[in-house]
């Protein structure tokens, strides 16, 4: 919505915005409510979420979190949170878009370089299920698509 | 293109932490009352049209024939090893840590970053053959060559300068870079070689000879000679 807004006002330059080019806004306005609810939900449950998350993914695979000798499961943790705050923002402002430009692209190299991606695949992959436990179903179906989104950029 | 600036990027001063901040709006800073750019680690930039490249490099061609691929190529390995060193600076107050202690491609995905939301491309670096002394590094979206289109031949000598400027900085070592493969070539992507010189020799004489970049790949896995 935010990147939609920016080249409306660009467009939109010394005359009034047409049906269409509104229409953004008012689906926009139509999910607000839920927007907030499920933005204030995520932030309220991080903790939890990334818990949940992290003990499914040792249950699948005990050596995801492993390098070695080295154990990852710090890192691993907060770019968790990283990743699941940005994406809650993308959420409460439905910018997808600038969720990619601003986040994910840069993520991306920062993750491909440390060959993290299958932890990436499974993280966001297991994310959409424990998120569903804490929103309702039509918050989760504004959310999943995100986390999608994530998974599918950082997990390769 | 970047020079020093005297300009403080102000969002950087306000979150000098931030990392992920190659979002258009927040990487350049617009200097308004000076006509000025600059990113978020204080270069100055310029913004150039397609056909501020084209009069470059055929201003240059006309000037000096030939050479002019030499020419972009110094040009390069001089903008390489003077960024490698102000990359040194920037990584450092950035992420609280040297180079030198850093993950070697986290380092050069860190660098090159900025050259990506500057407009030059996006890269992949092959590093599979470091132990035998070359590396490869695809770009995707080469500035130069994306602007001169298919003329049949390499054309991002400025990149190969630039590569093997920064990495003989980087690791005090002379090497040098050739492109094998380029989008101007009609191919989707570009591709460098870097290493020693007498294997980047080797390399360009296979390629004089219409080698492609496949053959010289595998050429340099089964360590041949040049004849």
């Amino acid at each position: 919505m935010l990147s939609q807004l920016q080249t409306l006002v660009r467009e939109v330059d010394g005359r009034y915005a047409t049906d269409a080019e509104l229409l953004f806004l008012q689906t926009y306005l139509q999910t607000a409510r839920l927007r907030f609810s499920a933005y204030q939900k995520i932030q309220k449950a991080e903790k939890k979420i990334v818990q949940q998350v992290k003990q499914k993914l040792v249950v699948s695979d005990p050596q995801l979190f492993r390098r070695g000798k080295v154990d990852l499961s710090a890192k691993w943790q907060r770019d968790t949170i990283r990743g699941l705050r940005f994406c809650a923002h993308a959420l409460l402002v439905a910018d997808e878009d600038g969720l990619e430009e601003n986040f994910l692209l840069w993520f991306q190299a920062v993750m491909r370089s440390f060959k993290a991606q299958s932890s990436c695949n499974m993280t966001y992959k297991v994310m959409q299920d424990v998120v569903r436990q804490y929103l309702s179903p039509q918050e989760a179906e504004l959310f999943c698509p995100i986390l999608s989104q994530a998974r599918l950029l950082l997990g390769q | 293109m970047d020079t020093p600036s005297v300009y403080t990027h102000q969002l950087r001063k306000q979150y000098p932490k931030k990392h992920n901040h190659y979002k258009f709006s927040e990487f350049f800073q617009f200097n308004r009352s000076e006509g000025t750019i600059s990113d978020w680690n204080g270069s100055r930039n310029i913004l150039t049209s397609e056909d501020f490249i084209i009069g470059l490099l055929e201003g240059l061609e006309e000037e000096v024939g030939a050479a002019s691929a030499a020419v972009m190529y110094s040009i390069g390995v001089e903008w390489g090893k003077q960024d490698s060193l102000f990359f040194d600076q920037w990584f450092e107050r950035e992420y609280n840590t040297s180079p030198q202690q850093a993950n070697l491609m986290f380092l050069l995905e860190t660098w090159w970053w900025p050259f990506t939301a500057q407009g030059w491309g996006r890269w992949e670096i092959d590093m599979a053959d470091r132990q035998q002394g070359f590396m490869f590094i695809n770009l995707f979206d080469s500035a130069v060559a994306r602007t001169l289109g298919d003329v049949g031949k390499p054309v991002c000598y400025l990149y190969a300068g630039l590569y093997a400027g920064f990495f003989t900085e980087m690791v005090r070592k002379q090497l040098s870079c050739i492109e094998i493969q380029c989008y101007s070539m009609g191919e989707t992507y570009c591709k460098f070689l870097l290493g020693a010189k007498d294997r980047i020799d080797a390399a360009a004489f296979w390629l004089n000879e219409g080698a492609t970049a496949s053959d010289i790949e595998k050429r340099l896995r089964t360590d041949e000679a040049p004849l």
